[in-house]
């Protein structure tokens, strides 16, 4: 598999194919002298605006500090993942990770409050 | 059956989408000014919107993805971002202008003066949005749209020297003011070939959830509507050529749009501008704030829909209603909606590399369209319009300081 072309960026849906975001990052880890290993996927603002420009990730990460999700990226672990043809598929809720927080913040505190949402 | 039904509803609803207050505002300039000399501007335009339209939704039929969300894939985020940030500005400017349309409409209907409109005209587009579904937008407000061919009637009556007509559709040299005429002809393109309308047709494919089997309808539709599109702007062009150019009348204030079809209709002909730019500008600003909206929640995977509810989808709801507000604001400051017309469809023909180059290389993608790749007169086409829109990016901003309005 090519991390980049079959991954990176792909939309992710959820095991009832809810959407929850994009591959927007993906951690290696090294560990001792063993060859590196792809660990989680990473959804969220400041990972993109990192890979943009790391200045402008943390930026982003710090006028995050008292939204909902606290401009930290939400990591998925490797092992949760099937990468398929056009989407990754993580063997979650949606609902139940913190990758829908904004979604519901929205849903919550106002577009739920209008009348007719 | 049910398909012809489909093609021509599809052909009738993309008829009446067609027009907007960028293509009403440069076409009415251009025969203003040079009277059938500019109609092959509108006919080039056109040609490059077939083929773009028609290929949006071949993509969308066979790869089940909208424009934005293969180019976040293909091209990566960092592409992503730059064309969500000019596109976005591009979007927001284009729809400040359309909704400027629609309450210029309501200022020659009612004497109220433009910008105190912006904020109901505003609400109606958002709560059309947040009541409706897709197929209200899509084919309602188009219907409705029907009624600019009024402005093929008009011409139609007002007996234009076809032999000239045919002529203009020729590209020619300009006798007088070169820089103006060439402005004119860059705004009439970008008013044609608008990023938002090919976007817009891919995520109402999905919307509808065309398939494989929907090729050919896709090309029946995209190929008639565009076509006939591109006459009601002819239409335009025509009557401001034979009733504006012999008062000269420029067309520098809207003010004066009244005069493209009073000459004809008297009274009525008033009532018939004020609906037919109200609906028009009013469908527009639709699809792009909408636009706007499927583009975010596209780009960064979130769901998206317009036929769920509003709480269903809430980042995508709160995006559509959040850019609604802010185009408001330009209307509410007071920039005149006719300049703002003009320099955004100049902008629009500056930017339009961004999204054509990307999609050239998507429609050349076996892994997003398989065997229904661009043959080589479509990629022909398409390396044309990315020509012209260089082109036009490179003479646009010289033009709008030496001979933009």
């Amino acid at each position: 598999m090519d991390l980049i072309r079959d991954c990176l960026d792909k939309k992710v849906i959820d095991k009832d194919d809810r959407p929850m975001g994009r591959v927007d990052g993906i951690i290696i880890e090294i560990d001792g002298d063993g060859p590196p290993r792809v660990a989680w996927i990473e959804l969220g603002v400041s990972t993109i605006a990192g890979r943009f420009s790391l200045r402008l990730g943390r930026l982003v990460k710090r006028l995050s500090q008292h939204l909902p999700d606290k401009g930290e990226p939400y990591r998925i672990p490797w092992n949760k993942l099937r990468i398929g043809l056009n989407e990754v598929e993580a063997n979650l809720e949606a609902e139940k990770t913190p990758a829908l927080e904004w979604e519901l913040w929205f849903r919550k505190k106002i577009i739920g409050r209008i009348p007719g949402a | 059956m049910k398909k012809l039904l489909e093609i021509a509803l599809g052909i009738v609803t993309s008829v009446g989408g067609f027009l907007e207050i960028g293509s009403i505002t440069t076409a009415a300039q251009a025969g203003a000014e040079f009277s059938l000399q500019l109609i092959w501007a509108i006919v080039l335009g056109g040609l490059c919107v077939i083929f773009l339209v028609e290929q949006s939704g071949r993509f969308a039929a066979v790869s089940g993805r909208t424009i934005p969300d293969a180019i976040r894939e293909r091209f990566g985020s960092n592409y992503f971002l730059s064309l969500y940030v000019v596109l976005g500005i591009v979007c927001l400017l284009v729809l400040g202008a359309e909704l400027g349309g629609v309450c210029i409409a309501l200022e020659l209907a009612t004497g109220i003066g433009f910008q105190w409109w912006g904020l109901p005209a505003a609400f109606i587009v958002w709560l059309v949005i947040w009541k409706g579904t897709f197929g209200v937008i899509e084919k309602g407000v188009s219907l409705l749209g029907l009624i600019t061919l009024c402005f093929v009637v008009g011409a139609w009556l007002v007996h234009p020297q076809w032999p000239q007509v045919v002529q203009g559709a020729l590209p020619s040299l300009p006798q007088h003011d070169s820089s103006r005429y060439w402005f004119i002809a860059v705004s009439i393109m970008g008013a044609s070939i608008s990023p938002y309308l090919f976007f817009f047709y891919s995520s109402g494919a999905i919307e509808d959830e065309w398939n494989e089997s929907y090729i050919q309808i896709n090309r029946v539709i995209s190929t008639a509507g565009m076509t006939f599109g591109s006459l009601i702007s002819i239409a335009v062009l025509i009557l401001a050529a034979v009733l504006l150019l012999p008062k000269g009348v420029r067309l520098d204030h809207y003010q004066q749009l009244p005069l493209l079809l009073t000459p004809i209709f008297g009274k009525w002909g008033f009532w018939l501008l004020v609906a037919s730019i109200g609906i028009a500008c009013l469908g527009a600003a639709m699809e792009i704030t909408l636009q706007i909206a499927y583009l975010t929640a596209q780009g960064f995977g979130w769901n998206w829909s317009e036929n769920q509810h509003p709480s269903a989808e809430a980042r995508f709801s709160f995006t559509y209603s959040i850019t609604i507000i802010l185009a408001s604001l330009i209307v509410i400051v007071g920039i005149d909606p006719l300049k703002l017309t003009v320099f955004t469809m100049a902008i629009t023909a500056a930017t339009l590399p961004v999204s054509i180059v990307p999609f050239l290389f998507l429609m050349n993608d076996p892994s997003y369209v398989r065997v229904y790749r661009n043959g080589w007169f479509s990629n022909s086409i398409v390396l044309l319009i990315v020509g012209i829109a260089f082109l036009l990016a490179v003479v646009t901003i010289p033009l709008q300081i030496f001979g933009g309005s």
